[in-house]
């Protein structure tokens, strides 16, 4: 027996087994310096699959750190090399995050003298300057039945026209295949591509329709109607669209069904007029006759933020596509006004930067995917970089300009990883080049621009199975996988003791921290008999403006006022009392003048008791 | 780039190139989660020849497919799970059935009975004719269970004594039983590591345990209900698996008996019979309410349950030594073959499938904490009967803990003192 229990020792179960990679250390990574790698084989692929250095599990000590040797004192030499070696891993980090996030910003026009200016480029020159197969991007479609409007695939390759007499075509631009191409004759408002360049729907006169890549007359959606802007939502499958009369519909593009309806006008907002979708995190942003702007979720009936933008119309928003980390970030409005603004999503308190475009009118605004801005107004599209630097009133530094004759131009759009802009007008569109616009390292697993059959067919099979939920859609898409709120729900009355949640049982048996609970808690008896939610709203948070009169002593005070009387408060209650008696006095000394000096009468008791 | 070679791909790990990537992982892991449920169809094969109930099934060692059943009409049959037949079969082996079965050796089989005799038989693929047994030991009283010693010639037998008897002798050579025992011994087992170590359980709610070198019984548990079967855990040598007449199955180590190790809850009824995978890590019971489950070692809920509609009471139950499926034995005399785990695809795995299999493995658990996936990736469906007996035991106990909650909450403060679970188990210790 005891021989079995002894043999019990060596052994433990996996999950309880001891670390003891501290008593016997194992070499670190592998093989020692001196011995060189031959291994040809691996030695070519450990480029590719090694973990930065940065991103090991632990970093050794880099080799070029200095040594502090000549300093005598042993503390100052630890603390000395400590800092340089972090100096160093810091610097490690940033150039494998550069390395790995591709952030360098290349491929921008440069201007080599102080006086050279890149907007003074002209088309033709850049065109010279760029490579051939660059120089296609540059194009001019003359066509009829304008003013047009344009939608490029999400990877870029395909591109929609729409011609407002009725003239639809998609092809793809680069082999110059032509897939479809109608002649509706009827009023068309906006066209949509949808999962990928093979069905596209398009806002016409009465409805919307949607037609297939041979031009196929697929669904006629005649829940929308008049519908003015369409947006496709990618990852969720939806087609939303803006009618004029006002509503806001949501179509789920794989059944067929009304996801969500809402009334926009419903809320004192205006007709809808311009309609884009946040790529980050798939809310539609609405601009309104009336200048305000308003973000819409299918779950909330109402907007999940409304702002007043603009004076007038709101002409065209644009949100932020940017790679690099500004997805979804900014939004840029373009009012009838003549203003253009760039607002920062996270804070909407007042645009980060707003300025006067020349002609008031059909201003456009639209976001490249490397963060540039175009605002085409006024017979020339203007394209500036780092529009969303915080400087009030300036416009921000030009970077581009191509003048446009034939006004209006009704729509502009970059070309997804290609430095190309499309910008519709009245006599067809044209395609300027903007280097440096487009994303060039694209992923293949999101929008690849050399998909092939195979490809898009996988897919859209796996896009179908990943596809989200409608109603997960919210300002903050990182809210999935994060913590729910904790439950605060008294306990039920009939539920045991040892079927209580964990937290509920601890407090219960007093043992559950509420510290943030408590740090707040003690304030709501204090206010001046303002309802409960109100006291709750105002525990919320205790802030630290100084406002009016002595607030930093009522603070004080009603910090103190826990329940708890202690003379120290009592005192300081007192005082204040005293001072309010004195004050009182003052004023109407002041008010009555010296004949203020009445005799005190019985009537006097009832005005303290009062007070 | 030649025709047939995988289209090239290219990868840009910018965040923002990758929009909603949570909520699409969420997405694919709930039909990762789904998807498990859809494939997951754990019966593999039954296997028929028995005519009544099938009480004790036995793994040949160092063998993958060879198992041995045995029923209460006393007929031994050895079944080859891999071919799907019968190796042999040896019908009318005892009298009256067959309560104890084992393999002595890779060649042989030892069984016994109600007709209070050990028969030793050889394991050969036979032909028409019924075998005869190598030797048969006579005992005086009826027998419940046997288990052979790992190296030695030696088995021991549980009847109303703990006897070790020795291959070649006709008579037991040690008589085990605890001084004061006056109960039916229902199962033995010898230690997988240190074989000299001996468990038993009995009818008196006991739990025993024995060294055959001291010849003596050396600690003895009573236990708040009896239990059914027993299993010595093969990696962890002082683990023990007992399943209990009061639907849990419990592990102790033996160093501390006074408490389990863990309770293991899901069994509406008696838990029938229990045996631990060769891993150690998971191991299987059956139960009186029909259904079989299998457990992970420490993880006392939620096993996997598998039940059919023409199983009965499962009264014998072995996991394979590949650890990858479960062999049944019940009341309706068939043996059944389950999978370890419900949704594994049996058959050639290509790398590609392997590769998505252990995406969605990685999926499942990195959101089994979501509530939605959690829910596919927990709830199992069960048989009517047994779903409502779970609800009604539920009931009876929540009632039972409210009523003990409020007798407390009515007594002099510190008069009633709760008592936590495991502590319940045990009743006393003796030895």
């Amino acid at each position: 027996m005891d021989s079995l229990i002894a043999k019990a020792d060596a052994i433990q179960p996996v999950h309880k087994r001891r670390n003891n990679s501290k008593r016997n250390p194992a070499p670190r990574n592998g093989p020692s310096k001196h011995a060189p790698q031959t291994d040809s084989t691996l030695s070519s692929i450990t480029h590719q699959t090694a973990l930065p250095r940065s991103l090991r599990p632990s970093s050794p000590l880099p080799e070029n750190a200095p040594t502090h040797n000549h300093v005598p004192n042993k503390k100052l030499r630890a603390e000395l090399s400590r800092q340089s070696a972090q100096s160093i891993r810091r610097k490690q980090l940033i150039e494998d995050a550069a390395e790995l996030l591709l952030v360098d910003d290349a491929g921008k026009m440069e201007v080599e003298g102080e006086m050279e200016r890149t907007w003074r480029m002209t088309q033709e020159e850049i065109c010279r300057e760029a490579g051939a197969e660059a120089a296609k991007g540059r194009r001019e479609w003359k066509l009829d039945g304008g003013p047009y409007r344009a939608r490029y695939t999400r990877n870029g390759r395909h591109i929609a026209v729409m011609g407002r007499k009725g003239h639809v075509a998609t092809f793809d631009w680069q082999t110059g295949t032509l897939h479809t191409e109608l002649q509706l004759q009827e009023t068309c408002r906006d066209i949509a591509f949808l999962h990928s360049h093979t069905h596209f729907a398009v806002a016409q006169q009465k409805h919307v329709f949607v037609y297939d890549q041979d031009g196929v007359e697929l669904h006629k959606l005649k829940s929308h109607v008049e519908a003015t802007r369409l947006e496709y939502l990618d990852y969720h499958w939806l087609l939303a669209s803006i009618s004029t009369a006002g509503h806001l519909q949501y179509l789920d593009a794989t059944n067929g069904q009304i996801v969500a309806v809402h009334q926009t006008t419903r809320h004192k907002l205006g007709t809808p007029i311009s309609m884009t979708k946040n790529p980050h995190n798939a809310v539609i942003h609405l601009g309104h006759q009336n200048g305000v702007v308003s973000l819409w979720t299918p779950n909330l009936p109402h907007p999940a933020v409304r702002l007043l933008a603009h004076l007038g119309p709101v002409q065209s928003v644009s949100v932020s596509i940017g790679s690099q980390g500004e997805g979804g970030r900014y939004m840029a409005t373009a009012g009838k006004d003549g203003m253009v603004k760039v607002w920062d999503c996270r804070n909407w308190k007042g645009a980060v930067r707003s300025w006067r475009v020349r002609s008031a009118g059909d201003a456009e605004v639209e976001f490249s995917q490397r963060g540039m801005l175009a605002v085409a107004s006024g017979g020339s599209v203007n394209v500036y970089t780092k529009p969303t630097l915080p400087a009030p009133n300036s416009p921000p530094p030009l970077y581009l300009t191509h003048p446009i004759t034939h006004k209006p131009t009704t729509s502009i759009r970059f070309c997804p990883f290609q430095d190309i802009l499309t910008v519709g007008h009245e006599k067809g569109l044209s395609s300027i080049l903007v280097p440096g616009a487009g994303e060039p390292n694209f992923d293949s697993s999101e929008a690849d621009p050399f998909e092939n059959k195979r490809g898009r067919r996988e897919r859209e099979v796996k896009g179908l199975l990943d596809k989200i939920p409608a109603d997960m859609i919210a300002l903050d898409p990182d809210f999935v996988g994060s913590l729910g709120p904790s439950g605060t729900k008294e306990p039920d009355e009939g539920v045991p003791f040892a079927r209580l949640p964990r937290l509920q049982r601890l407090k219960i048996q007093g043992k559950a921290d509420e510290t943030e609970v408590d740090a707040d808690g003690g304030d709501g008896e204090g206010n001046d008999g303002d309802g409960d939610g109100a006291a709750t709203s105002k525990a919320s948070k205790e802030k630290m403006k100084m406002r009016g009169r002595n607030k930093a002593l009522k603070r004080y005070l009603r910090k103190q006022r826990k329940n708890v009387i202690d003379p120290k408060a009592i005192a300081v209650r007192q005082k204040l009392e005293r001072e309010r008696e004195e004050r009182r006095k003052e004023r109407e000394k002041a008010r009555l003048g010296p004949a203020a000096e009445r005799k005190p009468s019985a009537l006097d008791r009832f005005a303290s008791n009062r007070r | 780039m030649r025709r047939g070679d995988p289209t090239p791909t290219s990868r840009n790990l910018d965040p923002s190139m990758h929009p909603f990537a949570k909520a699409r992982e969420r997405k694919r892991a709930l039909n990762a989660a789904k998807m498990e449920r859809m494939f997951a169809q754990p019966f593999v094969a039954a296997f028929e020849g028995h005519t009544d109930a099938v009480e004790v099934l036995a793994k040949q060692p160092e063998s993958l497919t060879t198992i041995a059943s045995a029923s209460w009409d006393g007929e031994i049959i050895l079944h080859d799970l891999g071919r799907r037949e019968q190796i042999a079969r040896f019908s009318g082996a005892h009298r009256g059935k067959i309560s104890g079965l084992c393999f002595a050796d890779e060649e042989r089989l030892l069984s016994c009975g109600v007709d209070r005799t050990v028969k030793l038989w050889r394991v050969a693929e036979q032909g028409e004719s019924t075998p005869e047994p190598i030797s048969v030991f006579p005992g005086k009283t009826v027998f419940n269970s046997i288990d052979h010693h790992r190296t030695d010639p030696l088995f021991a037998t549980a009847s109303n004594t703990v006897q070790v008897w020795d291959e070649t002798k006709s008579a037991p050579i040690s008589d085990l039983t605890f001084p004061t025992s006056t109960e039916t011994i229902t199962s033995v087992r010898f230690n997988l590591s240190e074989s000299s170590v001996l468990a038993s359980i009995g009818t008196d709610r006991t739990f025993t345990l024995y060294d055959i070198r001291t010849g003596k019984a050396e600690r003895r548990t009573v236990m708040r209900m009896r239990n059914n079967a027993l299993s010595w855990s093969p990696t962890f040598p002082t683990s023990i698996l007992l399943a209990s007449e009061d639907h849990n199955l419990y592990t102790f180590d033996i160093r501390s008996l006074s408490t389990p190790t863990q309770i293991y809850k899901a069994h509406v009824a008696a838990v029938m019979s229990c045996d631990w995978s060769p891993t150690g890590l998971d191991f299987v019971s059956g139960g009186w309410d029909r259904t079989v489950r299998v457990w992970k070692e420490g993880v006392g809920r939620a096993p996997e349950v598998y039940h059919t509609k023409r199983m009965q009471r499962v009264l014998s139950t072995a996991f394979t030594q590949d650890a990858r499926f479960v062999v049944s034995g019940s009341d309706d005399g068939n043996v059944r073959l389950w999978k370890a785990k419900a949704h594994e695809k049996l058959g050639i795995i290509t790398a590609r499938e392997r590769a998505a299999i252990e995406y969605r493995d990685t999926l499942k658990d990195r959101w089994k904490h979501d509530q939605e996936v959690g829910k596919v990736h927990r709830s199992r469906h069960v048989p009517k009967p047994v779903y409502k007996a779970a609800e009604l035991k539920r009931t009876m106990l929540d009632a039972e803990r409210v009523k003990e909650e409020r007798r407390r909450k009515h007594t002099r403060a510190g008069a009633s003192v709760p008592k936590a679970e495991r502590k319940k188990v045990v009743l006393a210790e003796q030895g």
